[in-house]
């Protein structure tokens, strides 16, 4: 055995925000924006159904669908998403259901984030942990996820229906969201 | 919506090789310590070192080079970089890529030091925005980035450009291209099950292609010259999927040719027929055989890349309803009823290279959203220049 120095060929990043941000709080009154993409139709079933029981307590919903990622497509997403951004109280960013959309998806939610805007990241199941493990490699280890079954964009619609009533009411607690006072008093 | 046609990014600074001033200092110039890496201890032996290297995630599976202290130092001497200078920050970490960790990966790679200059400008090459490393480095997919090393430095480096340039042939370059997986691996923090998602990966994740233009055998300009202005040392890389095999071993006349290879490349479950992507380009290899023949008839590339861009589509029905209908809906379906496999003809992207054996293209199906990226390969300018010049 010969011992020696060898220099470590990794590079990380140290900066970390490993808080989950402010909470959404009471949603009635306030302006919440979902961030939909060009992929997953189950994502826009969702969203939909979500959006109509936001707005039926209160909320306004304005979606943003996120599509291109190079050249001047990106640059009109960045300017989109930062105009987006700003006309909101809350953001629901999604949806992490493979490689590059979880990662497409934590860099909106960061982003949104880091305006201090009450944000969650959705995933499906089998995106979970790839999805925080961007997001801390992305300098924000506390992002919120909230988690849908997996898989999700091959089930049929009324399938998929089931599984955005069954994700109401624990999306609201994964943002630390009430539809309306009295309610979150209870 | 209409076809999304391919544009560069008009917010991104447009890069500029800078010139290097030589410092001539030979190793002994460099024994100060600028190295800042975290030194581990650990048993050099070859066993041992790439246990450790194993246990600590910075490998490929391959035996590695340990990267003491030495020989990082030498690799560094025989360039002309500053170890702390920062060439890229790398998605999804956004981490440092420096001169000292390109160096380092280099050397576990076992990368010639002469390869220093163009490992930097392939890393500067991927890092630009509109090659969307981040969408790479997290996919599904299997893509990767294909180099294409034009210029002098192809044979100085001895990057293969004829008889199975693409794999398989004996030559050091292959650890230039192993080296760029590293770093992709240790700086990006590319790991597959981690970070990618990767389904099934490809032999292209282990050390990449890193191939030559056969310049001398091409009808046309150079690649990099066509696509950049760059004459001289230059590479570009190309996120692909994998290389496709096309066949001819009946045609005589160019458009026959070029009708085989366009006919050949789009598939309806390529990416570049996905609607998460709003467009791709293709890169396509002639053989130096065919692109003659081709050449005579066709001496204006633009002319290849019409040819081929025409024939590279399908029609819109060979798609299932469901998937056809995202593409409708996105407006990609042309007026002719088909969908084309790039936007524009230029996004053929050609070059010429292979084995004198002919009856082979190859084409490079790309991943998408990243968009194909040339960047000159600096060069010292010797101090005593700068001192005459002066």
């Amino acid at each position: 055995m010969t011992m020696g120095k060898v220099l470590d060929p990794t590079s990380t990043r140290d900066d970390d925000v490993a808080s989950p941000g402010p909470d959404a709080g009471v949603l009635a009154g306030k302006r919440i924006g979902i961030r939909v993409d060009n992929i997953w139709r189950a994502w826009d079933w969702i969203s939909g159904d979500w959006a109509a029981k936001l707005e039926q307590a209160g909320a306004t919903v304005s979606l943003w669908r996120g599509y291109g990622r190079s050249g001047e497509d990106a640059d009109r997403l960045d300017r989109e998403l930062r105009e987006w951004l700003k006309g909101i109280d809350v953001a629901i960013i999604g949806l992490a259901n493979c490689g590059s959309c979880t990662g497409w998806t934590v860099r909106d939610a960061i982003a949104a984030a880091s305006t201090g805007l009450p944000t969650v990241a959705v995933a499906t199941e089998n995106f979970r942990a790839f999805a925080h493990e961007i997001a801390a490699r992305g300098g924000r280890s506390g992002l919120r996820v909230h988690v849908l079954p997996y898989p999700l964009n091959e089930l049929e619609q009324v399938q998929v229906m089931a599984v955005a009533e069954q994700h109401f009411g624990p999306l609201l607690e994964t943002m630390g969201a009430s539809l309306e006072q009295r309610e979150a008093a209870e | 919506m209409s076809i999304i046609k391919i544009k560069a990014s008009t917010t991104k600074v447009a890069p500029v090789p800078q010139p290097l001033i030589s410092r001539d200092c030979g190793p002994a110039g460099c024994e100060v310590d600028w190295l800042v890496s975290r030194r581990h201890e650990a048993d050099l032996d070859f066993e041992g070192f790439n246990a450790f290297a194993m246990e600590k995630g910075w490998g490929d599976g391959l035996p590695l080079v340990p990267p003491t202290e030495s020989r990082v130092r030498m690799f560094l001497a025989e360039n002309d970089r500053y170890p702390d200078e920062v060439i890229a920050h790398l998605p999804p970490s956004r981490a440092e890529c420096t001169v000292e960790k390109i160096a380092i990966n280099a050397v576990m790679a076992g990368a010639q030091p002469e390869s220093l200059e163009l490992l930097i400008a392939m890393v500067a090459a991927i890092s630009d925005p509109d090659f969307e490393l981040y969408g790479i480095n997290t996919t599904t997919a299997p893509v990767y980035p294909a180099f294409i090393v034009n210029g002098p430095i192809r044979d100085q480096l001895a990057i293969p450009y004829s008889y199975g340039c693409f794999g398989g042939v004996a030559t050091r370059a292959n650890a230039i291209g192993r080296a760029l997986r590293l770093i992709m691996r240790n700086v990006a923090g590319q790991v597959a099950g981690v970070t990618s998602q990767t389904t099934f990966g490809s032999p292209g994740r282990l050390a990449s292609i890193v191939a030559g233009e056969w310049e001398e055998k091409s009808p046309w300009a150079p690649l990099a010259e066509r696509r950049a202005g760059i004459s001289g040392n230059a590479v570009s890389c190309f996120g692909t999927m994998g290389t496709m095999n096309v066949l001819d071993t009946t045609s005589q006349a160019p458009r026959d040719f070029l009708e085989q290879i366009g006919k050949s490349v789009p598939y309806v479950a390529a990416n570049c027929y996905t609607p998460a992507m709003p467009f791709a380009e293709m890169m396509v290899a002639l053989n130096p055989i065919c692109a003659e023949i081709v050449g005579r008839e066709m001496p204006n590339i633009e002319d290849v890349q019409e040819c081929l861009w025409h024939y590279a589509s399908v029609p819109a029905d060979l798609l299932q309803r469901q998937h056809r209908e995202q593409l409708e809906a996105q407006g990609r379906v042309r007026e002719d009823g088909r969908i084309y496999a790039t936007p524009e003809p230029k996004d053929f992207i050609l070059f010429v290279a292979g084995g004198l054996g002919g009856l082979h293209a190859t084409a490079f199906h790309s991943f998408g959203s990243c968009l194909t990226q040339t960047r000159g390969i600096a060069s010292p300018i010797p101090a005593s220049e700068m001192q005459a010049a002066e």
